[in-house]
């Protein structure tokens, strides 16, 4: 590392993440499913507005198969345009699964920050709680939420969030106990540093990566979570999702497959596209990968 | 003239799975204006606990202030509330590491780590702040500091970390720096800079430096006095050229026997002696009886050291039943 420097003194300074940023762009799955990622946002955001049949209008006859009546993905069991249909539930769908990794990450690392940091009796208390949603099952859990509060969306996103925190709180925490004893947490407090600058502001971001890594998975998780609630028809019944598409269509599904399959397939590609990106991120942050 | 600091009979205990041990057991020394005092020992003989206590960051639990008092400028630190220590801390006394290569934040630009100082205890602007920054860059001996600002810990040397860990340390012009063995895991070339840029900074800023290291060596290049700590306890104290050509304590003269003799003039490798060394280790806190802890490792032991001798004699003062003066 030292002798990278020696010879060009007079050299750019590099920032830790542009180095990830290489290492990320190394892998081509990664990248691959990145921009899997970016046209399915692309077309979720744009798709209702250049496509404009409404998802809710009875167009045609109902389980009309893929390409008739210049219909792409053909109808559902109403009648309605499918093609319009999934454009609509990627938006829903993609939506849960960001503002249900963000409310994941948001308790995760306060509570696994909190409990790395002070440790003692108050890690105690913390962790106990966290393993307390740990050993719930998670299904059974977010459905009796949802059952007791209501099947609308922000519910939904609550419920998956309650129940799917405690593994970013658990990698905060590790990371968090593990920066703390480093030296230059010792120099910050040396300079005079709060506690909530040493945990927010020193530690925190060093302890980013594995987050991160962690976060990006969560999305992926939270789309399948959001998935299975509505096949089980434990979501809003007036918003579009794609499980909700396919619990809405499955019992016709020996008859008219294509109804449900496209759906799954959307929700296959979507889901193994964040992964693939997590797994790139993971690699990327991993400094035991980087060439030298 | 006034001390500076003035730490009075300061006793540390820690909760081990042996029982508690006394980690620093009623050690007493002054720091004044200006001056310079070498704090030496082996590892594990309460070096860095002492720094720790001074700043107010001993790790407690399992660390416990047992007794003792720290006045700064005539100031209790032991009993001062935490607000009051975070002032004191960066602002009137601040500290350098033993390892330049961790004490950095890896994921901040080194300017802004130094301009983050600043701002916490002056209140200047971010701009302000980062013009001191670059400045105290200069000052330390970076070259290139405008750029070498916005450069990450990961790109500089050893050598180089630690100059601008001294540019943290002393950017809101402390009373008193505390250097924790800061050229230990630097290479011998780069130790010496390092002790020259901290005797120009002190003539400079007329900072009181407190350094903390097992060389005597660096002891000889630095210090005005000197205390000399063994398992917990200061054992000799007093001026650095007294200690260092009239050691009184057996084990202090065993630090200045380990000390190769290769600047000695007269010496030719035939007749030069052996490198003494001390035979056996700092023994374990909670094997401490109640006789003197050198004891073991002592070849002028006796009778008399089953009783832990007191530090007597000032200004030259030294803790062994077998010292009888400045004669040697």
């Amino acid at each position: 590392m030292e002798n990278k420097h020696m010879g060009t003194e007079v050299e750019a300074a590099a920032h830790p993440l542009a180095e990830t940023a290489r290492m990320f762009i190394k892998n081509k799955a990664a990248v691959l499913g990145l921009i899997v990622l970016f046209v399915i946002i692309l077309i979720a955001i744009f798709g209702p507005i250049f496509y404009t049949t409404d998802p809710e209008d009875m167009v045609w006859m109902a389980y009309s198969p893929p390409g008739e009546e210049g219909f792409l993905f053909g109808t559902d069991y109403l009648g309605r345009d499918l093609l319009a249909q999934m454009m609509q539930g990627a938006r829903v769908s993609i939506l849960v699964g960001l503002s249900a990794a963000f409310m994941t990450v948001f308790i995760g690392i306060t509570v696994g920050a909190l409990a790395g940091f002070y440790q003692g009796i108050v890690e105690e208390i913390l962790m106990r709680i966290t393993e307390f949603f740990q050993v719930l099952p998670t299904l059974l859990f977010s459905m009796v939420i949802v059952a007791l509060f209501g099947a609308s969306l922000p519910m939904i996103t609550i419920a998956i969030g309650a129940v799917s925190w405690t593994a970013v709180a658990r990698i905060t925490r590790a990371e968090f106990m593990r920066i703390r004893s480093l030296e230059y947490v010792a120099a910050a407090r040396a300079i005079g540093a709060k506690n909530n600058r040493l945990m927010f502001r020193v530690i925190l971001p060093n302890a980013l990566p594995p987050i991160i890594v962690q976060a990006a998975l969560m999305v992926g998780s939270a789309i399948l979570f959001e998935a299975g609630l509505s096949f089980l028809n434990l979501s809003d019944p007036n918003i579009i999702s794609w499980g909700r598409i396919i619990g809405d269509n499955r019992v016709n599904i020996l008859d008219s497959s294509f109804a449900v399959t496209i759906p799954g397939i959307a929700i296959f590609i979507t889901v193994l596209a964040i992964s693939l990106v997590g797994d790139g991120l993971n690699d990327a942050f991993n400094p035991k990968l980087r060439g030298r | 003239m006034e001390p500076l600091l003035s730490v009075k009979d300061l006793k540390i205990e820690f909760d081990t799975r042996y029982g508690r041990v006394t980690a620093l057991d009623g050690a007493s020394f002054d720091i004044h204006p200006g001056e310079t005092l070498g704090v030496v020992g082996e590892s594990g003989c309460g070096k860095s606990i002492t720094a720790l206590a001074i700043m107010g960051l001993i790790p407690s639990p399992p660390g416990i202030l047992a007794g003792g008092s720290i006045k700064y400028q005539g100031e209790e630190l032991t009993t001062a509330p935490e607000q009051r220590l975070r002032q004191l801390r960066g602002g009137e006394i601040s500290m350098i590491f033993q390892e330049p290569m961790t004490s950095l934040n890896p994921v901040f630009k080194v300017g802004d780590q130094i301009a983050e100082t600043i701002m916490l205890h002056q209140g200047s602007s971010k701009d302000e702040a980062m013009d001191k920054a670059v400045e105290l860059l200069r000052v330390v001996g970076i070259p290139e500091p405008t750029r070498r600002a916005s450069s990450y810990p990961h790109e500089l040397s050893g050598g180089m970390r630690q100059r601008v860990m001294i540019a943290i340390a002393i950017s809101c012009q402390p009373q008193i720096l505390i250097a924790d063995e800061p050229t230990t895991a630097l290479d011998v070339t780069v130790q010496a800079q390092i002790f020259e840029l901290m005797r120009e900074i002190q003539e400079e800023f007329g900072v009181a430096i407190m350094m903390i290291t097992h060389d005597m060596g660096a002891i000889a290049e630095m210090a005005d006095r000197v205390a000399v700590m063994y398992a917990g306890k200061i054992i000799e104290e007093g001026k650095a050229d007294d200690i260092l050509d009239f050691p009184g304590h057996p084990y202090t003269k065993g630090l200045i026997g380990c000390i190769p003799a290769l600047g000695k003039a007269s010496a030719s490798a035939q007749t030069l002696p052996p490198l003494a060394e001390i035979p056996g280790v700092v023994p374990p806190l909670h094997l401490l009886g109640k006789g003197c802890a050198f004891a073991d490792r002592c070849n002028e032991a006796h009778d008399a050291c089953k009783v832990s001798p007191q530090l007597k004699g000032s200004p030259h003062a030294v803790a062994c039943h077998a010292y009888r003066g400045d004669v040697a």
